[in-house]
């Protein structure tokens, strides 16, 4: 009993610690448990801002806890439910079981996961579209290759790497039915030196584009086609999560841009509003959370026959008239 | 084909730079499982030396120097307190993780910026010369830094004084020591060494095959640097040839998989290891470890 009161007392002190205001009773309270460290430049740490932006633009008080096994999703989700918390965030599919559990105990509180499947009454998770925006690189790559070969280049091989994949492969196909695609995995996403070599392979190898999911490493991809093109050939790389256009200017012809603060912030809305629904929660170019951004530096290389073309495809997915193929995961 | 071969000395030569510093290492006797993490902070110290001054010259310079006072650092508990080698390797690796990525952090705030790099530099004369031109002599500094460095080693150690003081430190401290050879002075000046070759190793990365730092971006590279060094029988010729072999399947496997063969992309990662352990366990030729590597040594001790 005294060690669950020193626990709970840690668990005020951390989240008063993280910026929270203080507890009241009618407040709009959202958690967010993390599998890494919010620190982390990348997947978390995107969440964290999700999170301050809940924060700042709905008035809610806020808590987070890095959480690392399935034991400890389970007592994260079970702890802030117990709380009173309105909304809990898992950020990635591995929580879906651990909400599942916890939200069946706990139905005033809503459990949103990124990513996966499991839906129930109070269980929902949130999908980030991104393949619509790689399926408009592998159309424009392929629209405009010379040598009608793309190359892809992955961190680790994850279902949601490949299915960003298989999208831009599904584009491609669209816009020049023999075009080739070769993949590269470096077996981590650290080593820039690693990308920046399997950058080189592709592209003597004949690739002209280049697609990166490797997060920090992807910049050694923008200095390997950087280094091409100084050298006269006409290659060219995309971005893909953040708008990575200014990090190579002379080579990065357009990203995929993933906006997942935005996410956060409209799946909390809706359930402060009480608009929350219990399925799959999907959102693309139409919600505002994809984009495909051009390079204002290098649009003009883009013909415009082309650009025209990725323009009516980028309609016809926001309006939902084309449905661009996914991974299942 | 020419492509594939300066490849394989383009990612060889870190592998062979922090081999031969852990080589000199183990000759005096100390195993030093903390290259990873010198060449980590190697790799940070020229970035961030070399955006500080817009010059990568600097940025070598603060990678070998950094590099020497972690091993140092090492020195002082390994051999000044008589530590447990291992341990200490270890505390250097996840230091050096810690600390650079804290760095990074406080210095960049997440938007780290790019770094002025060392490039190929042609040797004149040498290289116009056809299909060995481009592979041996259009180079990065480091490159030519690790081959002459280890004919330099080789000679150091078989052809000096020091470097037979050494050999007998790491082979015979307490025979060393009667002899009137300092076994402490001649571990830390090993060490010192050692790092800042682990450190030169680290700069290659982030201010010449890269001009940039990520938390971690070393990936592993100087436990295959410890590898290399024990494959190499302790001797530079080996620890070159399997530095470089190394280099060669690693540059092979990007190709192999830009291929599009059907083949699962682990089974390629998985081929510079395989094929390394392979041919070194059936390339014949002694060379055995250095009979007191690892012990560290007290003279009042039986």
């Amino acid at each position: 009993m005294l060690a669950f009161l020193l626990l709970t007392a840690v668990a005020c002190g951390a989240q008063q610690e993280s910026g929270s205001a203080p507890a009241s009773q009618d407040a709009f309270r959202v958690a967010l448990l993390t599998p890494g460290s919010i620190a982390d430049g990348g997947w978390n740490a995107s969440a964290w801002d999700g999170l301050e932006r809940i924060q700042s633009s709905l008035g809610a008080e806020i808590s987070h806890v890095e959480t690392r096994t399935p034991a400890e999703f389970e007592d994260g989700f079970r702890d802030y439910a117990s709380r009173g918390f309105d909304l809990v965030f898992g950020h990635g599919f591995e929580y879906q079981e651990a909400a599942a559990r916890v939200a069946a105990e706990f139905p005033e509180t809503v459990f949103v996961t990124t990513s996966g499947s499991t839906v129930r009454p109070n269980v929902a998770p949130m999908v980030f579209e991104l393949e619509q925006a790689t399926y408009l690189c592998g159309l424009l790559a392929a629209r405009m290759s010379q040598t009608g070969k793309l190359g892809l280049i992955g961190g680790i091989d994850l279902p949601s790497i490949r299915s960003t994949f298989t999208a831009m492969a599904a584009g491609a196909r669209q816009g020049r039915r023999d075009i080739k695609l070769r993949e590269v995995f470096l077996g981590n996403f650290d080593d820039v030196a690693a990308a920046r070599e399997a950058a080189l392979a592709l592209l003597e190898e004949g690739a002209d584009f280049l697609l990166h999911q490797a997060n920090d490493a992807g910049r050694g991809v923008f200095q390997a086609v950087s280094e091409r093109a100084a050298a006269g050939d006409t290659v060219y790389a995309f971005g893909t999560n953040r708008n990575q256009n200014e990090m190579a200017p002379d080579v990065v012809l357009a990203s995929a841009v993933l906006d997942v603060p935005g996410a956060f912030e409209q799946v909390a809305r809706r359930v402060q509003e009480g608009r929350f629904e219990a399925k799959i929660m999907r959102l693309g170019m139409a919600d505002g959370i994809v984009a495909f951004v051009v390079n204002p530096e290098l649009q003009d290389r883009i013909p415009p026959e082309i650009a025209e073309e990725v323009a009516r495809a980028e309609a016809e997915i926001r309006s939902g008239e084309r449905t661009v193929p996914r991974g299942d995961f | 084909m020419e492509e594939l071969l300066a490849a394989s000395l383009r990612l060889g030569a870190p592998l062979l730079l922090a081999a031969l510093g852990e080589l000199i290492v183990e000759r005096a006797g100390v195993v030093n499982i903390g290259i990873e993490g010198m060449m980590l902070v190697g790799a940070f110290a020229a970035f961030a030396a070399a955006v500080a001054t817009g010059s990568p010259g600097i940025g070598v310079g603060a990678a070998l120097a950094a590099g020497a006072a972690v091993g140092l650092l090492f020195a002082a508990f390994a051999v000044g307190r008589r530590a447990d080698q291992i341990v200490v390797g270890m505390a250097v690796n996840l230091l050096a993780l810690g600390a650079t990525g804290l760095a990074a952090r406080a210095l960049y705030a997440g938007s780290i910026p790019e770094a002025p790099r060392w490039g190929e530099l042609a040797i004149p004369g040498l290289a116009e010369l056809p299909w060995l031109g481009p592979v041996l002599f259009v180079q990065t500094p480091f490159v030519y830094v690790g081959l002459v460095g280890a004919a330099g080693v080789g000679w150091f150690l078989t052809r000096t004084r020091p470097g037979l003081r050494l050999r007998a430190v790491g082979e015979a401290a307490r025979a060393a020591d009667a002899e009137g050879v300092s076994v402490a002075r001649v571990r830390v000046a090993a060490l010192a060494f050692g790092g800042a070759l682990a450190g030169l190793a680290g700069a290659s990365l982030s201010v010449s095959q890269t001009g940039t730092f990520t938390e971690g971006m070393t990936a592993g590279r100087g436990f295959i640097a410890l590898a290399i060094v024990i494959f190499g029988r302790w001797r530079p010729v080996g620890a070159a040839a399997a530095a470089l072999f190394f280099g060669a399947t690693t540059a092979l496997q990007f190709r192999l998989q830009a291929r599009g063969y059907a083949v699962p992309y682990p089974v390629f990662l998985m081929l510079p290891y395989v094929v390394t352990l392979a041919v070194l366990a059936l390339a014949t030729g002694g060379g055995r470890a250095p009979a007191d590597l690892g012990r560290p040594y007290a003279r009042e001790e039986r």
